[in-house]
């Protein structure tokens, strides 16, 4: 395992930025190379535990000797918000993921961005650990966006069981896995847990899938055993369900449960009065794939995104 | 007297809604007439387009009997961060000017962005009123993306403004609320002056005057143009960006925005703890100082100003 600082940004007052970088396998390995993206974000707590989680895990299994490519993990690129409980960069408030693929004559972030990306190209393999950009809490997902050379056959080796298919939106074009895919890197996301937290079990599963991914893609050689056959999934496939009135948001289900037409999945009450305000049923068969995680809900906010069995029958049945 | 109404009402969780109001201006006939959207605050933590809004309002008080059309002020469109210093939607984070058009069936910033848009719908003009952020002082300007040139920059020509800056398209700025207006046919013109957090009587008034302007030309207000200065066009130059080569406290030696020579000294970036100064930062071509830093603490890239030069091959 080699050590070393992929950028170091002098501050005025505070102690440097540094982003390290940690390697393994051997320098002219003939095997896949692949990089890893944990926390860019201030508050993507579950994405620093599980870069950092593989950073011992592989050095353990570097030791071993089973390490057939070669793995770059950088656990915290954002650590200057890490430490202050910021979410973006500290002074001015951008968000390092809004950056790429940087500019290195620009403003401080998009230097950063710059001197991550001249690193992170030429990678065979890229994975962001991405936490979401709301209040809510998911099901661990890959997100995996259409920019023409993005490539759906690698991700499904994860094993993961949802995969999110489709085409980008403006704002991507300024993010990681677009310029990643742009430079060629076979780019995704898995984007999972609640902001600001360690879930145990999420991070369990991303973990796994990680080290199923290296194994089948040679990069590490090691058993691992079978994951899920992923469904892939467009916002068409999934059915919406909408706060009808702010207040005291209470789940009565949680990421992953599958549930019929018509279940209690969350009830509101009036935050002063204590009065229940509604009673919020699911409109279709399916499983709970997100659902907002805040105490405290608006007016419209999506509580629930439900992957729908009848909409999958549906889109199914016209293909064929 | 305007007609003030709540325009868009979203719920909050404990006991308030989150609001956007609206003060509209419209003569006793309202058919076959122009309208125009004055828009300010997308950004919580810019508060010039405020006092511009106060000075409009004031002048239509006073003339009632010049209004020909419709004129709609929204002063606060981020009504829950003008209010708190917090220039994006606080509790989200958002920016709320990188997710428009926005969706009725997304989360609050994204109603709110959709709401923002339906409400406008319709109007022929708007102005969107931005005062840059807390970091940079900006003189007044208007900011076009260059597939709008055509059609916008004859009527930035009227709103008496020093400079026109057409850009080349980015992606990102397709989210914008004026990229989503442009779309639906509403000619939208987005000015910055300024900087966040304060307010310049000076540029409020110099505004005011082109909005004055603009209506008269398009028969929104019966009143003869007004003598408005020619805004300086950015095709004909180009634009030097002066960016922080190390990090420290930036002292700069120019109060202003004004015209500079090349070579001539903008400010120094210093050490507080050392006392030494750590670079001299020197104009790389002479032009007219359109943009400087108004926040002293700087990091390596941070931008310390923006000079328009005309190209004449001896600029960088
Ligand atoms: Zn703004």
């Amino acid at each position: 395992m080699k050590r070393f600082d992929i950028v170091s940004l002098e501050s005025p007052n505070r102690a440097p930025l540094r982003i390290e970088g940690f390697l393994f396998g051997e320098e002219n390995t003939e095997g896949p190379s692949i990089a890893i993206v944990g926390a860019m974000s201030g508050d993507h707590i579950n994405q620093l535990y599980v870069a950092s989680g593989l950073v011992e895990y592989l050095r353990i299994k570097e030791e071993e000797g089973k390490i057939s490519g070669r793995i770059l993990v950088i656990p915290a690129v954002n650590a200057y918000a890490l430490n202050m409980g910021e979410k973006n960069w500290p002074l001015d408030k951008t968000d390092l993921n809004m950056m790429f693929p940087g500019y290195a004559q620009g403003e401080t972030t998009q230097r950063i961005a710059s001197r991550l990306f001249e690193t992170l190209k030429g990678y065979d393999y890229g994975i962001i650990l991405e936490g979401r950009r709301d209040q809510g809490m998911c099901l661990p997902y890959v997100k995996l966006i259409q920019s023409g050379y993005e490539d759906l056959e690698c991700v499904k080796d994860l094993g993961m069981g949802f995969i999110h298919y489709r085409p980008h939106e403006p704002v991507e074009t300024a993010m990681l896995q677009y310029n990643w895919q742009l430079w060629e890197t076979k780019a995704f996301s898995i984007v999972f847990g609640k902001n600001g937290s360690i879930d145990q079990n999420d991070t369990d599963q991303v973990h796994t899938a990680i080290v199923r991914f290296l194994s089948k893609r040679d990069i590490l050689d090691f058993h691992v055993f079978e994951g899920h056959k992923s469904n892939i999934l467009d916002p068409n496939r999934i059915t919406i369900v909408k706060a009808s009135r702010a207040g005291i948001f209470i789940s009565k289900v949680r990421c992953g449960t599958a549930i019929k037409k018509g279940e209690v999945v969350g009830v509101i009450m009036d935050a002063l009065s204590g009065k229940k305000l509604e009673k919020m049923l699911s409109p279709c068969e399916g499983i709970v794939t997100c659902q907002y995680a805040h105490p405290l809900i608006f007016q419209n906010s999506i509580a629930f995104r439900i992957a729908s069995v009848e909409l999958c029958c549906q889109i199914d049945a016209k293909r064929e | 007297m305007g007609l003030i109404e709540e325009v868009i009402t979203i719920e909050l969780p404990v006991g308030e809604s989150f609001r956007i109001q609206r003060c509209r201006y419209a003569p006793k006939k309202e058919e076959g007439i122009k309208r125009i959207s004055i828009v300010s605050g997308i950004h919580g933590d810019e508060l010039e387009g405020q006092y511009v809004c106060f000075l409009l309002g004031q002048w239509l008080r006073n003339n009632p009997d010049k209004i020909r059309g419709i004129i709609d002020i929204y002063p606060a469109i981020n009504s829950l961060g003008i209010d708190s210093i917090t220039r994006s939607i606080p509790f989200y984070d958002v920016d709320l000017n990188r997710i428009f058009p926005g969706s009725k069936n997304d989360f609050l910033p994204a109603q709110i962005a959709d709401g923002v848009v339906n409400i406008m719908k319709g109007s022929d003009f708007a102005i969107d009123i931005h005062s840059s952020n807390v970091f940079l002082r900006e003189i007044p300007q208007v900011r076009i993306a260059k597939s709008q040139e055509e059609i916008l920059v004859p009527l930035a020509n009227l709103l008496n403004i020093d400079f026109v800056w057409v850009h080349d398209a980015v992606t990102v700025l397709e989210s914008t609320f004026a990229h989503a207006m442009n779309t639906i046919g509403t000619k939208t013109l987005v000015v910055e002056m300024g900087v966040g957090m304060r307010l310049g009587k000076a540029y409020g008034h110099q505004l005011l005057d082109g909005l004055l302007n603009l209506m008269a030309h398009e028969g929104i207000l019966d009143i003869e143009p007004l003598a408005v200065r020619m805004p300086i066009q950015s095709h004909v130059g180009e634009v030097a960006y002066l960016n922080a080569a190390c990090p420290g406290l930036f002292v700069p030696a120019i109060e202003h925005c004004q015209v500079i020579e090349k070579g001539s000294v903008v400010g120094h970036i210093v050490s507080a703890l050392s006392g030494e100064v750590m670079d001299e930062v020197i104009a790389p071509i002479s032009g007219m100082l359109f943009t400087i830093r108004a926040y002293p603490i700087v990091y390596e890239g941070s931008l310390l100003g923006r000079i328009f030069g005309k190209t004449n091959g001896d600029s960088q």
